[in-house]
């Protein structure tokens, strides 16, 4: 069975504690031996370079002389700040939290399969559907959290004798945007790897890296629309004439 | 001479360095008879991104002229044209996914 190096050293690890909870669930790993997947191990690696570099801010912080971590942090924070600012208005900061958070975790996932011996978790439709549902339970719970039960009221259209139709198209529409999300980011990632593969068939030697070099700016670019979109669901949401 | 030597050989090794080899290869689809699956997919990628290159071809147009027309906006156009681009390519994507659906089974 193929597994990548770090997939290998954490199965090696860890066989034994995960076999044990997945038992307790009732489920059964298709290999026992090896019942981490790859797509796993990649997102708990990007989980702990995560960790370690939010640790190495939170340690160095300072006013006065800011080190690099620090800098690189501030910048991501400003942008944003800057940019739910825009769209969400004027109580964005409740969810920059979980924002930048998403944000670096799928810019991670997906800048990781160009590193040889890891793959990209998002490459796998498991990770983006994973993400998709998070982002779709928060921005539906900071809806009700904003705006009470009134929050149904956002589904019921602009007039009242439309609003058993509305309901079922709005319902469908924010059910979609599960769907969409988990794709969107999904097919991004999968097409780069696949394109990337079909131009090493043609021609081993040169040609594939400028196709490396895609993915690396799709990742950036589908990372972007992720956190707009989310940006724009919650803004959405929690709209509240002031 | 030396340092240039070793940009051109640090470039070679990138260069040589395709990563998603070491990922696993594509089941292989046996058809007797007509392969329709082959003929659709091939005809629903074209179509799709045929007019996805003419949708974004026009994002791209306003995009320029907006920028040409008002250089200071520069900034906040170049990003709706990105995000603009962004959704049609996914449209496009959305028909991969069918495609390898269909292929794979």
């Amino acid at each position: 069975m193929h597994q990548l190096p770090f997939t290998a050293l954490l199965n090696h690890l860890f066989a034994v504690p995960v076999n044990a909870l997945l038992a307790a669930l009732g489920l059964h790993a298709a290999h026992p031996q090896a019942p981490i997947p790859d797509h796993v191990a990649m997102e708990f690696l990007v989980f702990l370079v995560l960790v370690v570099f939010f640790v190495a801010v939170r340690a160095s912080l300072s006013v006065d002389k800011p080190s690099t971590v620090q800098h690189v942090m501030e910048s991501v924070y400003n942008m944003m700040d800057a940019q739910s600012e825009e769209i969400i208005g004027h109580h964005n900061k409740k969810f920059l939290a979980y924002i930048i958070n998403l944000g670096l975790f799928i810019l991670c996932c997906n800048l990781l399969g160009l590193i040889p011996f890891f793959e990209t978790p998002t490459g796998n439709p498991v990770v983006p559907l994973g993400c998709a549902v998070v982002t779709w339970i928060y921005y539906q719970a900071n809806g009700f959290r904003a705006n009470g039960i009134g929050y149904l009221k956002h589904f019921a259209g602009p007039v009242w004798w439309l609003a058993p139709l509305m309901f079922v198209i709005e319902i469908c529409s924010h059910l979609a945007r599960m769907l969409s999300l988990t794709v969107r980011l999904y097919a991004n990632m999968f097409a780069g790897d696949m394109v990337t593969l079909v131009m090493f068939s043609l021609l081993p030697v040169v040609w594939p890296v400028a196709f490396l070099g895609l993915h690396a700016f799709v990742a950036l670019i589908q990372t972007f629309v992720f956190v707009l979109l989310t940006m724009v669901y919650l803004g959405e949401a929690t709209a509240h004439e002031h | 001479m030396n340092k240039k030597l070793f940009v051109l050989f640090a470039v070679m090794v990138v260069m040589m360095l395709a990563t998603p080899v070491f990922a696993q290869g594509e089941p292989a689809a046996a058809a007797a008879g007509t392969n329709w699956v082959a003929i659709a997919s091939g005809f629903s990628m074209a179509i799709a991104a045929g007019l996805a290159a003419l949708g974004q071809g026009k994002i791209a147009a306003s995009a320029c002229e907006g920028m040409a027309r008002n250089p200071a906006a520069r900034a906040g156009i170049q990003v709706a044209m990105i995000l603009g681009l962004a959704f049609v390519e996914s449209l496009v994507l959305f028909t991969l996914v069918v495609v390898f659906a269909k292929v794979v089974k």
